[in-house]
């Protein structure tokens, strides 16, 4: 409680930066969600073929969508990060009284909310470092990627990457979905459900593409 | 059936220089239909007259007893003991302003809220005594109403990390209390003037959507809704300016 | 000592209070409110079922008028209200109820076309006017001719006190919550404040005010088995009765609801009946068309207590851990109707007894609900005895009840003479100036701070006022039940008066320190005895039966030599109250006669006439 904020007469206009803001970081974040859909899309044809992988790639490359739309999906990312964190608590107290507010409440969407911050820190320095060694080496192909899951600790550096990503993926469009009331109080346990599911397949699809990098031959 | 309940209470008694914040036990005897405001007057009259307590209606109305009930904030008098497990620890809510004990100050935050939202209808007209009342429909009567059923028990603050963390922050009951005014066509207020209480991060793009609010409100109010259409109107209005003018609607 | 200074000072922020000071600040008044919670928690906010007024909007209200309102409430009164503040009642009801509208009340409104309803358990269809869409509707409530109880779901004290404390909030009320008045300051002719206890803190200040409102609505918390909050223990009707020289009217009217859940005393609203729900015995089998073949279930809710108690004494009653009780049917209303017109009776079922009212009975036994008697005003709201103190709603005895209210105008009081004695109360404060003596204020202070530092040092004794209190709960329901006679009424007299004299000797088990429960109670606990000594006493004065006030030994309304008011006051020192009579009313819109409920032989007013 405040009474230096409960005691003026009329609200004082708060401008519109904050909504704004609150739009770009829900438009950041659905637009990295599609990005990392047609992402999982893109690397997981490696299943079906890696010439497959390397003719998508080859598209992009093609149209010039990696060289731009890397460097751009890059400046997203950090944009996202930026606003996400002026939610997220980084004085000790407060994070002393989420913590302990998540522990008394034994709420699951308090405790996602929490997954969701925490994902955000490991994908920020691990997301960088992934888009920095693919788009400092593009063209994208099958061979390379293989090449570099085989190599060294990648294969443990993606294994941890990519159920922070999904789960911050499947939290994040849950939060999306409740917050702006698409998804109303009816719908909300069922979307829950789906929305999980779709987290487990994606991390599913996930670890076996890496799997079939693991196991392709490079030459 | 008889079981013996052990409680965990917390104890301070901010008045007495000697008081230091602790959790204290107690143990009862359950009877049949045993609800907190049964225990806690038992405890009160048979083990310790100091302990310090909030009720009122005990019926559910009045929103007095809201406390943390094993670790969720709850309404004391509808909580029955046989739900519950046979150790129970109760503490007071957070976020306000403790008295003492299981006391908090709910109605110095309230007060400061209904300034802070200007909770009342805000009209240009006059009442006249002679004439006939202007014509509602039922159905949004209705509507108002089932917004309007808050009780202002404190829980969905109590249980909002948001608001734990940022103490200017309005919370569910206020922005709730806002989405009553809106749909009131009594009411004058414009969305602008709407906008200019709740379209900041102390308001309504401050809720980040954890939805303890929703889940631990003792009167089921549909906050989850409310939060999302005030966001969404909200958020329009900040870029209907932007639209091309066909788009605009008002 | 802290000092603080208003125009208007109000004890109690619940409906009657709070509209009060809305009035005062809307004219330029400051106002205080003093209240023992949040003022949104007071108790006006439990009355679920509705407010009376005669504005006829809903088919089942057509042709109702304020005369046809003032019938039913002189008549429910048993002729003991004051007919002059009844018809200021009845005809400020309709405007009452359009002003909260305008304030932002949703009441439900009239939805034209055909529907069901019920009556006494039966459904019936009646076509609502298409001309009448959208106006304030209203519901059935026991002892009325019309339906004209405007209604917001299952919620109306509360929607209207949201509404008000608003209104309030708007206005500039302050609100002081958790604070306690513990004694009137006064000079024996004026009345200049109050003396507070902070029961966030424990400190006491004082409040000096031009005008002082008692508005602290029932003394129920005096009965064990009471529907009343546990805030309402008369604290404003004991500093008015400490003063010597103000006077409570008719305290031993104290209405049963016939309707409290078995065990938690918690009230289910009338509205149960109105809509169609019946009352069944420990056979299932429904009772009260035996006993009222005409209006069954809705009869006024004395007679319903009297009926039942009456039917449970036959041994008809269902066995329980908790006493015998009877059985609430709501079943028959079905689905929708339980879970949305009747929400909040079918969460505490739920929540309360764990029981489903659309498949389960509702267990129910008459409970203290109401106090008609209260702070003796005038017509205006100003005490009788003391300048510059007034009293409105259930605290008062306005009186607009006699010996028993209907139900659905105790809460419409609250808000008419909120209305009508906020308006005097303007008139007073732009009329009158106080003088503040220093010396009232100095020793009405030390006096209480005297009383606190001699419990903290355990110098009056070592009494538990918890003891005392339950020994009064066991005293007082034995002689001022439902049902009452000279021997067990004498009985209970003589023990609560030994309770008065120990509750002079309460001493604390506890530090007392800051906001201590215990402290309150103990420097409360003689006055609740005082107060249920007026009750009892006056009961046993009162040799005949009149509304709720129900002799056994004398069964007959006698009009002939009781067709009056008791007044009681508190002389220093004395360990009883002082009775005096005063005729109910001044004037007769509608001379003595028969309620048409509730049987009964009455003496007549004519001497000559009488046995």
């Amino acid at each position: 409680m405040s009474l230096s904020t409960i005691a003026t007469h009329r609200p004082v206009s708060p401008g519109l930066t904050a909504a704004y803001l609150d739009w770009l970081q829900m438009l950041t974040g659905a637009a990295l969600i599609l990005f990392m859909w047609c992402h999982m899309i893109l690397v997981s044809s490696v299943i079906v073929g890696p010439g497959v992988m390397n003719a998508i790639a080859g598209f992009f490359e093609f149209t010039y969508m990696a060289q731009l739309g890397g460097p751009a999906i890059f400046a997203v990312f950090l944009v996202h990060f930026v606003l996400a964190s002026r939610k997220i608590p980084f004085r000790t107290a407060e994070q002393k009284v989420m913590w302990a507010n998540a522990k008394r409440l034994e709420h699951k969407d308090t405790w996602l909310w929490m997954v969701q911050a925490a994902t955000a820190m490991v994908i920020l320095v691990m997301g960088a470092i992934h888009m920095w060694v693919v788009l400092t080496d593009l063209p994208i192909s099958a061979a390379k990627s293989a090449a570099r899951i085989q190599t060294g600790w990648w294969l443990l550096f993606y294994l941890c990457l990519l159920p922070m990503v999904e789960l911050h993926v499947g939290i994040g469009l849950y939060r999306i979905a409740v917050k702006w009331g698409f998804v109303g109080r009816k719908d909300r346990s069922g979307f829950k459900v789906k929305e999980n599911s779709i987290t487990y397949i994606f991390i599913g699809i996930g670890v076996l593409t890496l799997i079939r990098f693991m196991f392709l031959a490079v030459k | 059936m008889a079981r013996t309940l052990r409680f965990n209470i917390f104890r301070y008694n901010p008045r007495n220089p000697a008081s230091v914040a602790h959790m204290r036990e107690y143990s009862l005897g359950e009877t049949e239909s045993m609800t907190l405001f049964i225990a806690l007057n038992r405890i009160r009259e048979e083990q310790d007259p100091s302990l310090q307590f909030d009720f009122c209606c005990r019926a559910g109305i009045c929103g007095a007893c809201a406390m943390v009930v094993n670790g969720k904030p709850g309404l004391a008098c509808h909580t029955k003991t046989k739900d519950m497990p046979g150790e129970i620890s109760l503490m007071p809510l957070p976020f306000f302003k403790l008295v003492g004990d299981l006391s908090v100050d709910t109605g110095s935050w309230f007060r400061g809220m209904y300034q802070k939202v200007e909770s009342w209808v805000h009209t240009s007209k006059t009442f006249d005594p002679a004439a006939e009342e202007e014509r509602m429909d039922n159905e949004l009567a209705e509507k108002i109403y089932e917004l309007d059923r808050c009780i202002e028990c404190g829980c969905c603050v109590a249980a909002c990390g948001t608001a734990l963390m940022r103490e200017d922050f309005l919370g569910a009951v206020a922005l709730n209390r806002v989405a009553r005014f809106l749909i009131d066509p009594r009411d004058e207020r414009t969305e602008k003037e709407y906008f200019d209480v709740v379209g900041s991060d102390d308001g309504v793009f401050g809720c980040m959507g954890l939805l303890a609010c929703e889940d631990v409100c003792p009167k089921d109010i549909p906050l989850q809704d409310q939060l999302g259409m005030l966001r969404r109107k909200m958020a329009l209005a900040a870029v209907r300016g932007m639209l091309p003018k066909f788009l605009r609607k008002d | 000592m802290q000092i603080i200074q208003t125009d208007l000072l109000c004890i109690g922020a619940g409906l009657a209070g709070e509209r009060v000071a809305i009035e005062a600040a809307g004219n330029g008044f400051s106002v205080i409110c003093l209240s023992l919670v949040p003022a949104r928690r007071s108790h006006s906010s439990a009355a679920q079922g509705g407010m009376q007024a005669a504005l006829g909007n809903c088919v089942m209200g057509e042709g109702d008028s304020p005369d046809v309102h003032f019938q039913d409430t002189v008549k429910g009164s048993d002729w003991g209200c004051d007919q002059e503040v009844a018809r200021l009642f009845v005809d400020g009801g309709p405007i009452a109820m359009r002003q909260m509208a305008f304030w932002g009340v949703p009441w439900n409104r009239v939805v034209p076309g055909e529907h069901t309803y019920y009556k006494g358990g039966k459904p019936f269809t009646a076509i609502e006017k298409q001309e009448k869409e959208g106006l304030i509707t209203a519901r059935n409530f026991g002892g009325t001719a019309k339906w004209r109880t405007c209604y917001t779901s299952d919620g109306t004290g509360h929607a209207v006190l949201y509404t008000l404390d608003n209104k309030a909030a708007q206005m500039g009320v302050e609100v002081h919550d958790k604070t306690e008045a513990v004694a009137l300051i006064h000079d024996g002719e004026t009345c200049m404040g109050a003396i507070v206890r902070c029961l966030k803190t424990g400190e006491l200040r004082a409040y000096l005010a031009r005008a002082t409102l008692v508005a602290t609505g029932g003394f129920g918390r005096i009965y064990r088995e009471s529907t009343n909050a546990v805030i309402n223990d008369g604290g404003g009707l004991i500093v008015a009765l400490d003063t010597g020289v103000a006077m409570l009217g008719n305290m031993e009217a104290v209405q049963f609801h016939p309707t409290g859940i078995v065990p938690t005393d918690i009230l289910v609203t009338e509205g149960c009946r109105g809509d169609g729900g019946t009352l069944l015995d420990v056979n299932e089998y429904r009772f009260m068309p035996d006993y009222e073949p005409e209006k069954a279930e809705l009869a006024s809710r004395d007679v319903v207590s009297r009926r039942m108690t009456e039917h449970m004494r036959k041994g008809l009653g269902v066995k329980s851990a908790y006493g015998d009780h009877l059985w609430l049917d709501i079943r028959h209303l079905g689905e929708k109707h339980i879970r949305h017109n009747l929400r909040e009776v079918d969460e505490i079922c739920q929540s309360f007894l764990g029981r489903d009212p659309l498949y389960q009975l509702i267990p129910v036994r008459p409970t203290q609900h109401y106090s008609m008697g209260g702070l003796r005003t005038n017509k205006d709201g100003a005490a009788y005895g003391l300048k510059g103190l007034f009293s409105a709603g259930e605290a008062a005895c306005w009186d607009m009840h006699g010996f028993n209210r209907l139900g659905g105008n105790s809460l419409a009081e609250t808000i008419v003479a909120g209305m009508i004695v906020g308006g005097k109360v303007v008139e007073f404060l732009a009329g009158t100036d106080t003088v503040f003596k220093t010396k009232c204020v100095r020793e009405a202070f030390d006096a209480q701070q005297g009383r606190i530092d001699r419990l903290l040092a355990g110098q009056n004794g070592a009494e538990s006022a918890y003891a005392i209190r339950d020994a009064m709960f066991d005293s007082i329901m034995v002689g001022a039940g439902i049902f009452r006679n000279g021997r067990d009424l004498d009985e209970c007299v003589k023990t609560l008066q030994v309770l008065h004299e120990r509750a002079g000797r309460v001493g604390l088990r506890s530090d007392g320190l800051g906001a201590n429960p215990e402290q309150a109670l103990a420097l409360k606990i003689q006055g609740m005895v005082k107060l249920a000594l007026c009750v009892a006493y006056g009961a046993l004065m009162r040799t005949e039966s009149r509304g709720a006030h129900t002799r056994e030994d004398f069964p007959e309304r006698n009009d002939r030599d009781w067709l009056s008011r008791t007044l009681a006051t508190w002389k220093d020192g004395a360990d009883l109250p002082t009775l005096h009579y005063e005729p109910a009313t001044q004037t007769f819109e509608i001379p003595p006669g028969d309620r048409g409920y509730g049987g009964g032989k009455i003496i007549p007013m004519q001497t000559e006439q009488g046995r």
